[in-house]
Formats: C-alpha cells, structure tokens, sequence
C-alpha cells in the first residue's frame, strides 16, 4: 500500500470513529470505503465492535465510599476497621481486646506475688 | 493540613487547575479530584487488569500514589488527568510483570451483564464475538492498549491521547492505524486457535 493511500486509509478510519463516537450515520462513509478499497470492510466492522465492547465501567459505590473516606482521612485505624466490621464481628472483636487486658492485669497481679518456680539444678551455686 | 475556610468552598464550582493548587494542603480538595476522576482510572485498569478485584486494588493504589505525590505535582504541559493516567499506567505494567504473564480473562462480570436479557442465542453469540475482541486488545503492546481504552472508553481526542502518552496528535493517528491493524491479525489468530480446538475436540 503506497503511503498516500495509506494515509487516505488513516483519515477515513479517523472519520468513522469519531462519527460513530458522536452516534452519527456511518453508513454512507462504509459503503463508499468499500467501493474504493476492499479491505476498509473488516476494519470498519472492527471499529464497531470497539465501539460497543469498550464502554466505560462503573465501580461499586461502596467501595467508591470507602476509598474517599480512606483518603480524606488517612487509612483507617484499629478502631476505624472494627467500626467498620458487621455489628456481631466488632463486638466480637471488642470482647477479645477486652479479655486480653482483663488477663495481663490478672497476670501482672497475681503474678508479682509468687516467685517463679526455679529448678535446683540451674540454681549456681559457687563452690 | 487542613485548609480553615474548606467549609465554605463549593469544590464542584472549582476547575481543575485551582483544584490541584488547592489539593496540596486541603484533603476535601482532593476529594473532589477523586469524585472526577474515579470512573475513568477505574474504567482504565479494570479492562487493563480483567477483573474487579484487581482493578479495585490498582485503582486505590493510583489514588494513594497521587494523594502522596501531590505535592510535588508542577503543571508542566501535562494536565492532572494525564498525570493520574501515566499513574495508572505504570502500576498497571508493574502489576502485569509481578503476574510474571499476561493475564488473559474473560470480563465476568460484563458477560454477566450482557446474558440477562431475552434472546440467549443471539446475545451468546455476541457475547462470544466481544470476548474474542477483549482477548485480543489484551494480546496487544500495553501503549496500543492503553489507546484503544483512551480512545473508546474515555472517548478522547488524538491530541488529549497524545498528551498522556506523550506523542504527537499525528503519532497517534499513525499508531491507531497500526493498531487497527494489528487486532485484525490478533482476531485472526483467535479465531482460527478456536476453531483448531474445535476441529481437535471433535477428532479426539
């Protein structure tokens, strides 16, 4: 194909796609290609189906909430994820953190007041 | 920090420009940004990527980067949009060279989409058609990709394209050419791969 007349080919493809973007009749143009240069067809036909696959994809509102919400206000911490959570799981989630102190205070405690047990035989005793 | 007058900022009434001056310092600012441009970036990586999960991940990842970045953003010929683009671009490619292959799928979601309304046949039929073209967009350079979904998704101009990926309105021209082109070849390939399959399956 000689360069002037694929640069002709260029333009006309050109043509058909933005025509085919503002929904305009594409019709005349297609047949007139086809007339002047067989091939035009296929890559016409190729346009289309760009032109109707490609369209624009919406995301889900509830994740588009909760990224805004991440980024103006930063990432959300500890509290932020539980509060977050479903109801039963943030409570879940409470009540561990809650047993979890209620047990290291209860060590920290009862544990002061015994001496740890220490086996005789890794007592050094000099001689 | 916290710009003390946002509350009595209307941002939607802002442009761009002043948008991106005033989003160094003041998040609600950014918001807005994110408001504008979120379909776009989110269309762009999801037929980048193929699926939702991927595409959700990359587009919080552009949005962090830009959050991050801002600051340093000096408008030299590249608009805001461009700048998020070339964003998405780079984190794209490095997630396709982290899957170590190209990822080759079908859109799920979308075939779901399309398979709900009356005419099963007909719309299979279509559907396996589009899967086809997707697959074979997939097949192409990532910058041949990348105009085919500035050109169709975002329907921009040869000029707004050239601007994001940094050619010329007349480069882009030649390039959408070629790319014409090239899906033909890839659809070609496709089809005559499915119909080796075929002819195998019913040999086998």
């Amino acid at each position: 194909m000689s360069t002037a007349s694929e640069s002709q080919l260029g333009n006309l493809l050109e043509l058909i796609t933005s025509r085919l973007q503002r929904g305009d009749d594409v019709d005349p143009f297609i047949e007139q290609a086809a007339e002047d240069q067989g091939d035009v067809a296929d890559l016409v036909a190729i346009i289309q189906s760009l032109h109707t696959s490609l369209t624009p994809v919406i995301p889900d509102q509830e994740y588009a909430e909760n990224l805004r919400a991440d980024l103006l206000e930063g990432r959300p911490g500890v509290a932020g994820r539980v509060r977050q959570m479903p109801a039963r799981l943030s409570v879940a989630a409470i009540l561990a953190v809650f047993a979890g102190c209620l047990l290291l205070m209860l060590r920290r405690i009862f544990g002061s007041e015994t001496t740890p047990d220490v086996p005789e035989e890794a007592v050094a005793t000099p001689l | 920090m916290k710009n003390p007058f946002s509350r009595r900022i209307n941002y939607a009434e802002l442009d761009e420009g002043q948008l991106v001056a005033l989003a160094k310092e003041d998040r609600a600012a950014f918001g807005e940004l994110y408001q504008r441009y979120l379909p776009k970036i989110y269309s762009y990586v999801y037929y980048r990527t193929g699926n939702v999960h991927d595409a959700e991940d990359l587009t919080a990842k552009v949005f962090f980067r830009a959050l991050s970045h801002i600051s340093n953003y000096v408008e030299r010929g590249v608009p805001f949009q461009a700048w998020l683009y070339r964003i998405a671009h780079n984190l794209v490619a490095n997630w396709h060279r982290d899957q170590g292959r190209r990822k080759i799928i079908a859109l799920d979601e979308y075939v779901a989409h399309s398979l709900t309304s009356d005419a099963p046949d007909r719309l299979a039929e279509e559907q396996e058609e589009r899967n086809q073209l997707l697959e074979a967009v997939r097949r192409l350079p990532e910058d041949r990709q990348q105009l085919l979904l500035l050109k169709f998704v975002e329907q921009m101009s040869n000029a707004e394209i050239g601007v994001i990926m940094g050619r010329t309105e007349g480069a882009i021209k030649s390039l959408y050419h070629r790319t014409l082109l090239a899906l033909r070849e890839e659809i070609g390939a496709i089809q005559k791969g499915d119909l080796k399959q075929w002819s195998d399956g019913k040999e086998g």
